[in-house]
């Protein structure tokens, strides 16, 4: 219970709350890093699964790929970039973003390919060309599962950003480290919260955005009954 | 350029092992006859083997047969020994084994003469001795690089009083909360710095932010084989922050003669924490063999003559 008591009387410290081990900072640079790791894994991972899976060859390949990089622990990988890169972001990144990569090529490429071939004739019947069906017909319809990949991955990456403290990064990994060196076990406990609260808020908010990208005929579609029939009367 | 120096120190390496070659035929020339016989240990790091080998090769100089146990432990291993008359001699560091033979009582001081004068207040009963301690030391040390040296030209910890608010601090996580580290710089010195920034303790992490600039200042330790590698100044701690850890022979009563005391006192009044870095780098970064990098050393310093 005093440990309880240590990490609540520890966020009501205002000298926690600014410099540069503030929390304020500390969570931005966690932020940060999340954030590039999945804009660039994402940036990586959605063509390549969404290209796939819309021409659907190759799939198995990129997805065991892909699925290595799942094999390959966060903390080897983050070892050896320090090695070459040195002190910085780079290395965080560079693993941050190999972990980001597998579930967002995997969602993305099953996205696709389980679109209703029927729709996809349906387009197709209806003079839509190859590119226009894909953004128009097949990635709306893609939305949820591909969103479920980029949150599977966002909290993930979130997690686990808290080796970049290891390399001397910043992020909430700092609270962890620094008081398991320091024996403080208040502020390691302080860092493991706050970084549960981050990758929560991370699951909560993508869902969010999830919400409103979904197409509204999707949403329709996953209504109860009840609803269904009032709504479809009025679209 | 790299292939250069790498035959250039291959060279040396090769002149330094026939040196060797020679010094030692010298000392075990037939026909003399032994004084006694010697058993000098080391620590398990390559430091203490150096160490142990001057004191040894200059003990079989003077005509005591020596035995070598190098490489054998840790202290918890190393005391023991001695205690039991297994080893007679091993290089130790003045208030580190003063903590040990105190069980961690926190007498030492970064007074040499007064912690080495507590250290045998605790080796007298056990039958042990610590000779005279020489000036170099293996200590906790805050390192800049040559660049930052200059620019605020920098030679000592108190030097950065005045300008501590413009560099940054990198040491291990615990730093904050150690007196030997920031919490010591402040009270002893006065010094505060711009911001800390929680690397490793005298480890890749802290070469890597000297290198790419995100600090200025950081813990190292002073005897380091890569210190002038690195193009590191060791800042001198003149107001004697750090406990020192001068080298000091712990050494049994009964070997400890006049003679034996005299070969060694005279090796560590000559050593100097420059010249631990040359040899530590010598062994450490060009792989040579400690034996040699000793034995050149008495050489150069003309031990042998």
């Amino acid at each position: 219970m005093s440990l309880l008591r240590q990490v609540w009387s520890w966020f009501f410290n205002s000298a926690h709350w600014h410099g540069s081990n503030g929390i304020p900072v500390r969570l931005a640079e966690h932020v940060q890093i999340s954030a590039e790791s999945v804009v660039i894994g994402a940036a990586i991972a959605l063509p390549v699964g969404i290209l796939l899976g819309h021409y659907g060859r190759f799939g198995n390949l990129a997805i065991n790929i892909s699925n290595t990089g799942r094999a390959i622990p966060s903390f080897g990988l983050l070892v050896v970039a320090f090695q070459i890169f040195g002190l910085g972001d780079g290395p965080i990144i560079l693993a941050l973003t190999a972990l980001a990569i597998p579930p967002m090529v995997t969602n993305s490429y099953v996205a696709l390919r389980e679109v209703d071939p029927d729709v996809k004739d349906a387009a197709r019947g209806m003079g839509y060309r190859d590119l226009a069906q894909l953004l128009r017909v097949e990635l709306p319809l893609a939305v949820p599962l591909i969103m479920a990949g980029i949150r599977t991955s966002a909290v993930q990456v979130v997690a686990t950003a808290t080796l970049a403290a290891i390399i001397a990064g910043g992020g909430l990994g700092r609270y962890i480290v620094d008081g398991y060196a320091t024996q403080k076990y208040d502020v390691m406990v302080v860092g493991a919260v706050l970084v549960a609260a981050l990758a929560l808020a991370t699951e909560v908010s993508l869902w969010g955005l999830q919400q409103v990208l979904v197409p509204r005929g999707i949403r329709l579609l996953k209504a109860p009954a009840s609803r269904k029939g009032t709504t479809f009367k009025t679209a | 350029m790299i292939r250069k120096t790498g035959s250039t120190w291959f060279i040396a390496a090769l002149t330094v092992l026939v040196t060797a070659a020679v010094a030692c035929g010298g000392t075990t020339s037939p026909g003399t006859t032994s004084k006694g016989t010697i058993t000098v240990a080391g620590f398990n790091f390559p430091e203490s083997s150096i160490l142990a080998e001057l004191y040894g090769q200059a003990l079989a100089h003077d005509g005591y047969t020596v035995n070598y146990k190098l490489l054998l432990g840790t202290r918890e291993v190393v005391a023991p020994a001695i205690k039991s008359g297994q080893i007679d001699l091993y290089p130790g560091y003045a208030a580190t084994e003063l903590e040990y033979y105190n069980s961690g009582a926190g007498e030492a001081t970064g007074d040499v003469t007064a912690t080495t004068a507590k250290l045998n207040g605790h080796l007298q009963s056990l039958g042990l001795e610590a000779l005279t301690p020489s000036a170099a030391v293996d200590q906790n040390a805050f390192a800049v690089t040559k660049a930052t040296a200059t620019k605020y030209s920098l030679t000592k910890l108190s030097d950065l009083t005045p300008i501590g608010n413009q560099l940054v601090l990198g040491a291990g996580p615990e730093c904050p909360t150690r007196p030997f580290c920031q919490p010591g710089l402040k009270t002893t010195y006065g010094i505060t710095f711009k911001d800390f920034k929680a690397l490793d303790t005298d480890g890749p992490l802290t070469r890597a932010a000297f290198k790419n600039g995100s600090i200025q200042v950081g813990l190292v330790f002073s005897s380091d084989a890569d210190l002038n590698q690195l193009g590191l100044v060791v800042l001198q701690d003149d107001k004697h922050l750090e406990n020192a850890d001068n080298v000091v022979p712990i050494i049994r009563q009964t070997v400890a003669t006049s003679e034996v005391s005299t070969v060694l006192n005279k090796i560590d009044a000559g050593l100097t924490t420059a010249d631990l870095v040359t040899m530590n780098g010598q062994v450490e970064l060009l792989h040579q063999d400690a034996d040699a990098v000793a034995a050149a050393y008495l050489q150069q310093h003309k031990f042998f003559s």
